[in-house]
């Protein structure tokens, strides 16, 4: 099929299908509207609209700076974090407002899990780093916690490389490895949402090739959000895609889509490379 | 010549001059250091060592001469002029003389222990190997020859020789035996007087404290006050039989003497009980003397010190600093902990935190004497007197915490030191990555949840950094303890059988002051001045000890957590 080979990605080759899926037939799990948010006078996101379908990946794509990082640290209020940082608009899971008055954020952090750019095991046992989540809930059964911990690393794909060695340092792993135990931890406590920010851009390739065909098997539980540096990998591992640009919302739509024929002039000049 | 300034200005350039500078400076140090060591090793370890006894002529001119028995203690160089000029007739052709410190001990005998002669002047110099020198629970060392023992006043053995002949041995070995039997009756007495006793003595205090604190709740029915005569009676009752012991043992003590011939060749006769240990040096082997300094040395560390201080041991000295060290550590490192946490985790950081900081790190520059006297006026006379009131109403009017004791001087240090550990934690939370911060609030930890599972953890090797620091403070910190709590001798260790075991009311000796008690309010300042040395190098020791095992603590922390320089 020759339209599908557009610009300098070869979305053929890439594995997945090619049906184009329509974001008005999905579920939704979160769902943005008008969000603004301000580093004291400067606004990093100016006025986002957009929701994410659940059970599926939908991909954050944009040059450095554009806003989609932080707008993923949204969803789980990281940005809490920062002092300066305000926000205005509505950030709903499940028509829930995340951003509500009262909202519990260590509860709704449990339901929106979080992995980050660079791996950040805690300096406890691989065993320990699993349950950590587990016993921050106040589950302490021995039992309970050993099948939640093999479920986690067998989702992470990680079980076979570590069952004999549950109890060593997880600061001894690859970094690969230790990616995928972070995968693990955030799997334990059973989110609803996974938030992955740029979970292999500290990787090599092969490392980076697992993450991804995890993503693939994780999808069929969780609803994922991930933001990418990288163009092949936004298009092998998304549903959705989300192109950003200082701080708007330029494109979102189904990957085969906003990869094959973008409607923006902006995306197609960066998914081409031409500038970002 | 131009080729040579070439080369010098290449040196410099090269950095080698730093190099240089850097590495001077170190050895200087190291230099410093060791010396200082060295010089507190030399004098202090010496001491213990079993000197031979010199006997000779001693004929100054201008006075009679006389027989001389005594060790040598250290020896100077003086101008003759200025001994010329205090009336001692020297020799013209003399410019200097060496004039040396003899310890003649027998202080009952001759009124001191000590005295300078000019080394030209002793004569006639032997070490007669049946001299032997007595360490006495009091008036010091003796000096002499043994004439005889005797049991109940009936001589059991005698001699006339000066020289070791069979009956001078034979004496002798009847002395050691009598020596061995008034020790193993002495340490009964001891324990008897000391710990049994002690401890009644304790009880009969609770019982009048009891009873006290009664009268003034006036709760003192008469089925009580039955009940207290009922156990005070029994504590009583305890007591006469220990007193019974007691005298049957003073009567045992007391029955050996022995007659001693000294040096002006006078006969002093003295009970044997009066002898901690009799040796003859003179007469020892190179084994021998180290077996005897082995066993000084070891009565150094273990035995409660004799003599205001002059002889014997320090162990309630150390003991005492160990347990003021170890005590501060518990009070100091959550109190800093806690601090610091909030300075850095929870306040907000401004320009009041930034005051806050800046005025704890200054408090770490404050005068220590100062915090000696805010811990008099503020923890003693203040809140000492405040419990005193609330708790121990019974005591009145003699103070329980209302006057220095333990927990006020481990409480006064722990304030001088909470600076340190507070800076070394902050620096410590400081250098925590956020992202491990993150990774567990996005598992759904609270920030305190946080704080506790994963960054205090992480930051404990640099909590130890600061607990080592501040150890190392306050071991050798002695000015402001003479304020609140330390005493040049305390009756009893804070720690003992007695209820409640800990007694943080109690005053306590320390190394430090004791190095100062010793060196500088000591009667006898020449008996003195190697326990001086041998104390400070153990106080160095014991503050070497206690920041090694802190160090280990925190290397093996280090090793846990070491990946995190990521």
């Amino acid at each position: 099929m020759s339209d599908t080979k557009t610009h300098s990605i070869d979305i053929s080759t890439m594995q997945r299908s090619h049906n184009t899926l329509r974001i008005e037939d999905e579920k939704v799990c979160l769902s943005v509207k008008d969000l603004h948010l301000y580093y004291g006078e400067k606004e990093a996101l100016k006025g986002i609209d957009m929701i994410i379908p659940e059970k599926k990946v939908t991909a954050f794509i944009g040059p450095s700076g554009c806003g989609k990082s932080t707008l993923l640290r949204c969803f789980n209020r990281m940005n809490d974090l920062v002092d300066s940082c305000r926000i205005t608009g509505d950030i709903n899971l499940h028509n829930q407002n995340i951003y509500a008055k009262g909202t519990d954020v260590a509860e709704l952090r449990r339901r929106i899990g979080m992995v980050f750019q660079k791996p950040n095991p805690f300096p406890k046992s691989i065993y320990e780093n699993v349950a950590y989540g587990l016993r921050i809930q106040g589950i302490n059964k021995k039992r309970v916690i050993d099948e939640t911990v093999e479920w986690a690393l067998r989702s992470a794909a990680l079980w076979d490389e570590v069952k004999d060695r549950l109890h060593e340092s997880a600061l001894g792993m690859s970094g690969g490895q230790q990616q995928r135990l972070v995968i693990a931890r955030t799997v334990a406590v059973k989110p609803e949402v996974l938030l992955l920010d740029e979970p292999a851009s500290a990787l090599d390739p092969i490392s980076t090739l697992k993450i991804e065909e995890l993503i693939h098997e994780l999808k069929n539980e969780f609803t994922i959000a991930i933001v990418t540096h990288n163009m092949q990998q936004a298009a092998r591992v998304s549903d959705y895609t989300a192109f950003m640009y200082m701080g708007d919302m330029v494109e979102f739509g189904d990957t085969n889509t906003l990869f094959t024929n973008p409607t923006k002039q902006q995306t197609e000049d960066y998914i081409t490379g031409r500038y970002g | 010549m131009k080729m040579k300034k070439q080369t010098v200005s290449q040196w410099v350039k090269s950095g080698d001059p730093w190099v240089w500078l850097n590495a001077g400076a170190v050895a200087i140090s190291v230099i410093m250091v060791l010396g200082l060591l060295t010089l507190i090793a030399v004098r202090g370890l010496g001491h213990f060592w079993p000197a031979d006894i010199a006997q000779g002529t001693y004929s100054l001119p201008g006075s009679a001469p006389y027989t001389l028995v005594a060790e040598r203690v250290e020896t100077t160089e003086v101008p003759a002029a200025q001994l010329r000029e205090a009336g001692i007739n020297v020799a013209d052709h003399h410019d200097l003389m060496q004039r040396t410190l003899m310890k003649t001990g027998n202080r009952d005998v001759y009124g001191s222990d000590f005295r300078w002669i000019l080394d030209e002047y002793f004569t006639d110099v032997t070490k007669p190997e049946m001299l032997f020198a007595a360490e006495r629970h009091e008036w010091g060392n003796l000096y002499g020859y043994l004439k005889a023992v005797k049991e109940d006043g009936q001589v059991v053995e005698s001699t006339e020789d000066l020289t070791p002949t069979a009956s001078a041995l034979a004496t002798w070995a009847v002395f050691e035996k009598s020596i061995e039997r008034a020790t193993k009756i002495y340490d009964a007495i001891h324990e008897v007087e000391k710990d049994e006793i002690g401890a009644i003595n304790h009880k009969l205090e609770r019982l009048r404290l009891e009873q006290r604190r009664l009268e003034l709740n006036d709760a003192l029915t008469p089925q009580k006050q039955a009940d207290l005569d009922a156990k005070r009676a029994e504590q009583d009752a305890l007591y006469q039989g220990l007193q019974q012991r007691l005298i049957d043992l003073y009567a045992q003590i007391n029955r050996d003497t022995f007659v001693v011939q000294v040096m002006d060749g006078s006969i002093h006769e003295l009970q044997v009980a009066k002898v901690v240990r009799a040796y003859r040096p003179n007469a020892m082997g190179i084994p021998q003397k180290i077996g005897f300094y082995g066993a000084k040395v070891w009565e150094f560390l273990s035995a409660e010190p004799r003599e205001a201080n002059t002889e014997g041991g320090v162990f309630p000295a150390i003991f005492g600093t160990v347990m003021m060290v170890l005590l501060m550590t518990v009070l100091v490192t959550p109190f800093g902990v806690v601090a610091a946490v909030y300075l850095r985790e929870y306040a907000k950081q401004g320009v009041v935190t930034r005051t806050i900081r800046i005025a704890v790190n200054n408090l770490a520059g404050v005068p220590s004497i100062v915090y000696g006297v805010f811990g008099l006026g503020f923890f003693i006379y203040f809140m000492g007197s405040g419990i005193d009131q609330a708790f121990f109403p019974e005591a009145l009017p003699s103070p329980t915490f209302g006057t220095g004791g333990l927990m006020w001087a481990s409480v006064t240090l722990a304030l001088l030191t909470v600076p340190v550990v507070i800076v070394a934690t902050e620096e410590g939370l400081s250098r925590i990555p956020r992202n491990v911060r993150e990774g567990s609030l996005a598992l759904g930890a609270t920030k305190a949840e946080t704080l506790w599972r994963v960054v205090l953890p992480m930051a404990s090797p640099a909590i130890m950094t600061g607990v080592i620091l501040a150890v190392a403070r306050a071991a050798g910190e002695v000015a402001p303890l003479m304020l609140v709590g330390v005493v040049k001798l305390a009756p009893s260790l804070p720690l003992d059988g007695n209820y409640p075991y800990i007694h943080l009311d109690q005053k306590f000796m320390h190394l430090g002051f004791h190095i100062y008690d010793v060196g500088f309010q000591s009667p006898n300042v020449e008996a003195a001045r190697p326990l001086v040395y041998a104390t400070a190098l153990l106080l160095v020791i014991v503050i070497a000890l206690l920041n090694l095992s802190a160090v280990t603590i925190r290397n093996h922390l280090r090793e846990k957590y070491k990946s995190l320089e990521m």
